[in-house]
C-alpha cells in the first residue's frame, strides 16, 4: 500500500473527566470507547477516581461516540463496582446500541451459576475406571480375534466372497510401498551389529563369529520385529485412520444397513493382506540386514566364503521357519489391531487421529508381548 | 435513494479456478447496516464468491474493498487490519472441537486485545447472550444442535467486534423452526446492533425474512442475473425466470419441494 493513501487520522482514543459536586462525584466518558482503547480507559477512570472519597457515582455515557462490547466492559465494571470497590455507578446517557451491549453482558451472578466442568475423579477412581476400560478392552480384542478368524476361515472356504482386488490393493501399499523403507532400516541395522559386536568378540580372538550372531539376531529377532515395527507405524495407524473416517462418516453403518458385514468387506481384506505380506517384508530385511552384516565384514579383511561357511553353519532352517511364523504372527496382530481402532473410532474431531495413535501403540506393545511368548516357546521346544 | 455509504464493494470480479470460470464481471456493493443476500442455485458459485470476498481464494481478477482499501492486494499489517473489519460463520460453524464453546469465543480475544483476563471472558459471555447461547458456554461443540453450533460460530464471529458478518449458508442442515430462529437473530443484531451482514444461501424463506437487498448469481450465464430487494425482483424484474424464482416462495411448501406433491 502507498503510504499516501492512508488517512492523518489521529488514533482513536477514550477521555475520562471527573466533575465533583455536592451529591457525589461525574464521571464523563467521551470519544471511542473500544477494544483498542478499553484497556487504556479503564485504568484512565480508575486513575481519574482514585482520589474520589465519595460514595455516590454518575457516569455521563453521552459522550461515547464509537464503541463496542469489549468497551462495554468498562462500563460495566463501573456499574457492577469492579472497577472501584464498593462504588456502583449509575449509567446514564448511553447511546440504545450501546445499551444493547452492555445489556448482553452477563451479571456476575449469571456467570457464577454456569454449569461447572465435571469434577475430576479421585485417584482410586481414576484408577477403577483405567482398570474396567483395559478389561474391557482385551475382552474386545479377543472377541475381535475371533471374529477375525471365523471371517477369515469363511473367506478361505469360499475365496470368491473375498475381494481380492482390495486384497492386492493393500498388499500394494502396505507391502511393496515400503521394501525400501525395510530395507534401508534393515540393512543399517546389520551394520550397526557387526560393528558393535565385532569389537568385544576380538577380544576372545573370535571375531570371525560376527557373522553367526548377525545371522541368528537378524533372522530370528530383529528382522520381523523391525518388519513389523515399520508396518504398525505406516498401516496399523493407515488401517485406523482409514476405518475410523469410514465410522465417522456413518460409511459403516451404510455397508451394515446393506447387508454387508464390515468384518468381511473391510477388515478380512486388510488383516488377510497384512498377514500375507509380513513374511514376504520380512525376507527381505533378513537379506538386506545380513547383507549390511557382511559388507562390514569384508571391510574388516574377511574373505567372502569364510564369512558364508559360518553363516551357512549357524543359521538353519529351522530359525528362518521361527523368523517367518513370527513374521505371519505380528502381520495379523498389527493390522488386526489397527482394524480393531478404527472400529473403536468415537466421535469428535481428534477420535481418528486417537485411533491411529492407539493402533500404532497398541500394535508395538503387542509386537514385542508375543515375541516374549515365542522367545519361551521355542526355548521350551528347543527350536 | 439516502443509501447508505459502501461498506465492501466487488469491482469486476471474475472467480474461479485455472482455466475454469465460475462467474464473472461481478459488481455490486454492500452498503453499511444492510443486510446483503448472495442467492444461487447449487454449482453456481456463491460460496466460491464469498470465498473470495472474505480472501480465502484470490480471484482471477478485480477488486474486493473494505472501506475504499483492496483486500485481495493487501499485505502483512494492512492484510490483517482488513480482515479485523469482518467476522466469519462457516457452514458447518467450523469450531475448534478441543476447546469449549466460551474458550472457542474466547480465542480471538486472548490473541488480540490487552483486556484483562477477566474482560476477556466476560466480553465472550456477552456475546453468547447476545446470540442467546449463555446457558451452553461450558459445553463441547460436540455436545451441540446444528442451530447451537451455527450461533456459537457467529459468537465467535462477532468477538473481535467487527462491523461485517459473512454467513455461510446459515439454514443448511437446520430444520425450519429453528431456521426462522436464526434468521431472527440475524435481525436482531442487524437492527439493533447496525452490523452489516453479507448472506449465502438459497433459501427462500430466509430471504424474504432477513434480506434488505440481494444478488441472484446463475450457473449458466456465469454472472449476476438480478440485483434488488426480494420483494421487488418477485414483483417487478423484467426477467420472467427470476419472476418465477421468487414467486416459489408464495406456494405451499409441499408444491415447493417438488417430491411430494401427487
Amino acid at each position: 500500500m502507498k503510504n499516501g493513501s492512508i488517512e492523518a487520522s489521529p488514533t482513536p482514543r477514550a477521555r475520562a473527566v471527573v466533575q465533583r459536586g455536592p451529591d457525589g462525584a461525574t464521571l464523563s466518558i467521551s470519544g471511542t470507547l473500544s477494544l483498542e482503547t478499553a484497556a487504556v480507559a479503564r485504568r484512565e477512570a480508575q486513575a481519574a477516581m482514585s482520589s474520589s472519597t465519595g460514595s455516590a457515582l454518575e457516569v455521563d455515557a453521552s459522550g461515547i461516540e464509537v464503541g463496542d462490547m469489549s468497551g462495554m466492559s468498562v462500563i460495566y465494571d463501573l456499574a457492577e463496582g469492579r472497577l472501584l470497590p464498593g462504588v456502583r455507578a449509575a449509567v446514564k446517557g448511553l447511546k440504545p446500541e450501546f445499551r444493547i451491549l452492555l445489556s448482553a453482558l452477563p451479571t456476575p451472578a449469571a456467570i457464577e451459576s454456569l454449569e461447572a466442568p465435571p469434577p475430576r475423579r479421585s485417584f482410586l477412581g481414576e484408577l477403577g475406571v483405567g482398570v474396567i476400560s483395559m478389561a474391557g478392552d482385551l475382552r474386545q480384542q479377543v472377541t475381535f480375534l475371533g471374529a477375525t478368524l471365523l471371517a477369515a476361515a469363511a473367506a478361505l472356504r469360499h475365496p470368491r466372497t473375498l475381494r481380492w482386488p482390495e486384497v492386492l490393493v493393500v498388499v500394494e501399499k502396505a507391502g511393496v510401498n515400503a521394501v525400501p523403507i525395510v530395507s534401508l532400516i534393515s540393512l543399517l541395522t546389520g551394520v550397526i551389529i557387526a560393528y558393535e559386536v565385532a569389537q568385544p568378540l576380538s577380544m576372545f580372538g573370535a571375531k570371525a563369529f560376527t557373522a553367526d550372531i548377525i545371522g541368528i539376531v537378524m533372522v530370528r529377532e530383529f528382522s520381523p520385529i523391525f518388519t513389523a515395527i515399520v508396518l504398525a507405524g505406516r498401516s496399523g495407524s493407515a488401517f485406523a485412520a482409514e476405518i475410523g473416517t469410514m465410522k465417522v462418516n456413518e460409511e459403516l453403518d451404510a455397508l451394515t444397513t446393506m447387508g454387508l458385514e464390515p468384518m468381511r468387506f473391510l477388515l478380512v481384506q486388510r488383516v488377510l493382506a497384512g498377514t500375507l505380506l509380513m513374511p514376504a517384508l520380512t525376507a527381505f530385511s533378513m537379506l538386506a540386514g545380513v547383507f549390511g552384516g557382511v559388507v562390514v565384514m569384508m571391510g574388516m579383511g574377511f574373505a567372502l566364503d569364510q564369512i558364508w561357511s559360518h553363516l551357512s553353519s549357524s543359521v538353519h532352517v529351522g530359525d528362518v521357519l521361527v523368523g517367518t511364523l513370527k513374521a505371519i504372527a505380528f502381520g495379523a496382530i498389527v493390522s488386526g489391531l489397527g482394524c480393531l481402532r478404527g472400529i473403536q473410532t468415537k466421535e469428535g474431531p481428534s477420535a481418528v487421529g486417537d485411533s491411529a495413535t492407539r493402533a500404532v501403540v497398541a500394535g508395538i506393545l503387542m509386537i514385542i508381548v508375543v515375541d516374549a511368548v515365542f522367545a519361551v516357546l521355542t526355548n521350551v521346544l528347543q527350536v | 435513494m439516502s443509501a447508505a455509504p459502501a461498506a465492501i464493494e466487488v469491482r469486476g470480479v471474475a472467480v474461479g479456478y485455472g482455466d475454469r470460470v465460475v462467474q464473472e464481471n461481478l459488481d455490486f456493493e454492500v452498503r453499511k447496516g444492510e443486510v446483503f443476500v448472495i442467492l444461487g442455485g447449487s454449482g453456481s458459485g456463491k460460496s466460491s464468491v464469498l470465498k473470495v470476498m472474505i480472501g480465502l481464494v484470490p480471484p482471477l481478477s478485480g477488486q474486493v474493498l473494505f472501506d475504499g482499501e483492496d483486500l485481495v492486494r493487501a499485505e502483512g499489517d494492512d492484510r490483517l487490519r482488513l480482515l479485523r473489519k469482518f467476522g466469519v460463520m462457516y457452514q458447518g460453524g467450523a469450531l475448534f472441537g478441543s476447546m469449549t464453546v466460551l474458550e472457542n469465543v474466547r480465542l480471538p480475544l486472548d490473541e488480540f486485545s490487552d483486556l484483562e483476563p477477566d474482560e476477556r471472558k466476560l466480553v465472550a459471555l456477552g456475546k453468547l447472550n447476545l446470540v442467546s447461547l449463555l446457558p451452553a458456554a461450558t459445553r463441547m461443540p460436540s455436545e451441540l444442535s446444528g442451530g447451537m453450533k451455527k450461533r456459537a460460530a457467529i459468537a465467535r464471529a462477532l468477538a473481535l467486534d467487527p462491523g461485517i458478518l459473512f454467513l455461510d449458508e446459515p439454514s443448511a442442515g437446520l430444520d425450519p423452526i429453528t431456521s426462522a430462529e436464526l434468521d431472527q437473530t440475524i435481525r436482531e443484531l442487524s437492527r439493533g446492533l447496525g452490523i452489516t451482514f453479507v448472506v449465502v444461501t438459497h433459501e427462500l424463506q430466509s430471504i424474504f425474512a432477513i434480506a434488505d437487498r440481494c444478488i441472484m448469481l446463475d450457473a449458466r450465464r456465469k454472472t449476476i442475473i438480478a440485483a434488488g430487494a426480494p420483494a421487488d425482483l418477485r414483483d417487478h424484474s423484467p426477467d420472467p425466470y427470476v419472476r418465477q424464482f421468487f414467486a416459489r416462495q408464495a406456494q405451499p411448501v409441499g408444491a415447493m419441494s417438488g417430491g411430494s406433491g401427487a
